[in-house]
């Protein structure tokens, strides 16, 4: 038929340039496309040069292949800088996800509309989860960069990644058209699926850090045999978000040791005497002080533990006691007379023989999701995240020196 | 017998399996942190995910 008539049945419409561009009745390939703007690919063109994906010189997406293209370079130039901005904090990464998602491909099909661009999105987002679920086997970094840098973007995008598969399935029926009533079926569908995932993940952290854990984790294991079983007779692969919202909180918590009872607010010790002190402080959620300052402390060794599920543990010494700390927290900081550490499962032991004549507090901190602090002041700036150097350290290892004998 | 569902038998497992590692944690059996939790997680995110990337080609 010849491109240029067009049929009652034929509505008016863009007719693409280049006779070779696919229709809506007669797709090409095996992406069938519902859009079909107008433009001219290449050549001499009055309208201005647009970014698309290249659907001849890719490896993944035709991201860089399209960047190439527009910029007029060679493709693996523009690779290579991917490649290496992957390795730059993960940044390159990031983009590439973005552009798959945001830029069309030369058919003018955007990534959200694609059936099969959305595989191929998913697959490299696996791949790259995969990937980081094998290199945080080794010992690396955990503490400073690659779990709060890296990991935890990305299990974000696999979460909105999940989100946009279960949102806009390949499933050609149910790829409706565009109308208004369609798009806030989505909206609101979108909408009340978050919401519901928010209060199932709510729901779970708090019973976790309660102690009803073990509740939510049998319940994460029947619904994932429903699904493995249903695999066989009926999929119900709807299950699939429900049980993550449970369970990525769960491990969250469970990781972190939260533990909270039902103490929540904030506390302040001020012990006169050392029969006042006490060998354990608990807190759910909250801040936990301890001030030992007026304390009446003889000479020796008093030992106290300082448990929290949330919020921020303070040890507040006079200048005279040497402290031995030691101190685990699933996600945050420690500092002590500011030095420290910070990140997730930090370790922390700063242990000192106790000296002669002096009071010698050991403490020992267990926090699931916050910070343990050893000062001399009690003052409100004590969350100073960048602040760690020696000074401190040092002189209470001096202070812990003074006295002792040979 | 019906071809099983890849994304859903891979799901299913997975989240299985996870939450059996969750339930040991809770229960005191295992003591699982941020190190050995997070891989697990996203290694069963990830499987998932491409279990539904490789069932569209």
């Amino acid at each position: 038929m010849n491109m240029d008539e067009k049929t009652p049945e034929e509505p008016d419409r863009d007719v693409p340039l280049g006779g070779d561009e696919p229709t809506p009745e007669a797709p090409a390939g095996d992406e069938p496309t519902r859009e079909q703007p107008t433009r001219q690919l290449g050549g001499a063109s009055e309208q201005p040069r647009r970014l698309f994906r290249s659907r001849s010189d890719r490896v993944l997406g035709g991201v860089c292949g399209g960047v190439a293209q527009y910029f007029g370079i060679d493709a693996v130039i523009v690779r290579v800088v991917a490649v290496a901005l992957v390795f730059l904090g993960g940044a390159g990464a990031l983009v590439y996800l973005a552009a798959l998602l945001m830029v069309p491909d030369e058919h003018g099909a955007a990534a959200a509309n694609s059936g099969n661009l959305r595989g191929r999105l998913l697959t490299g987002l696996a791949a790259v989860l995969l990937a980081i679920a094998f290199l945080s086997i080794f010992p690396w970094g955990w503490n400073n960069w690659f779990l709060p840098g890296v990991v935890v973007p990305l299990g974000v995008l696999a979460l909105l990644g999940l989100g946009v598969w279960w949102l806009f399935p390949p499933d050609r029926d149910r790829e409706r058209s565009g109308s208004a009533g369609e798009i806030l079926r989505r909206v609101v569908l979108g909408a009340c699926l978050l919401a519901a995932c928010a209060v199932l993940a709510l729901g779970a952290a708090w019973a976790g850090a309660v102690g009803g854990g073990g509740v939510v984790a049998a319940v994460v294991i029947a619904a994932g045999l429903l699904l493995a079983a249903g695999a066989f007779i009926a999929p119900v692969r709807w299950l699939i978000l429900p049980a993550l919202a449970l369970a990525l909180p769960l491990a969250i918590v469970s990781a972190a040791g939260i533990e909270v009872d039902n103490s929540i607010g904030d506390r302040q010790y001020n012990p006169a005497s050392v029969t006042e002190l006490r060998d354990r402080y608990e807190l759910g959620v909250g801040q936990l002080v301890v001030d030992l300052r007026d304390t009446d402390l003889p000479a020796g060794e008093h030992r106290l533990k300082m448990k929290l599920g949330v919020g921020d543990a303070v040890l507040v010494v006079p200048e005279d006691v040497c402290v031995s700390s030691a101190a685990q927290i699933g996600v945050g900081q420690v500092d002590v007379f500011d030095s420290g550490q910070e990140g997730v499962d930090v370790d922390w032991v700063d242990r000192h023989a106790p000296p002669d004549g002096r009071p010698t507090i050991v403490v020992d901190a267990d926090i699931g999701l916050g910070a343990f602090e050893v000062q001399h002041d009690l003052d409100d700036d004590f969350h100073n995240f960048h602040r760690f150097d020696d000074t401190g350290r040092k002189q209470n290892a001096a202070a812990c020196k003074v006295g002792r004998s040979a | 017998m019906r071809r099983p569902d890849p994304v859903a038998l891979v799901a299913g497992l997975g989240i299985a399996a996870l939450g059996a590692l969750l339930l040991l944690d809770n229960e005191g059996t295992l003591h699982l942190r941020f190190g050995a939790l997070a891989p697990i997680t996203f290694a069963v995110v990830g499987a998932i995910l491409l279990a539904s990337g490789l069932s569209r080609r």
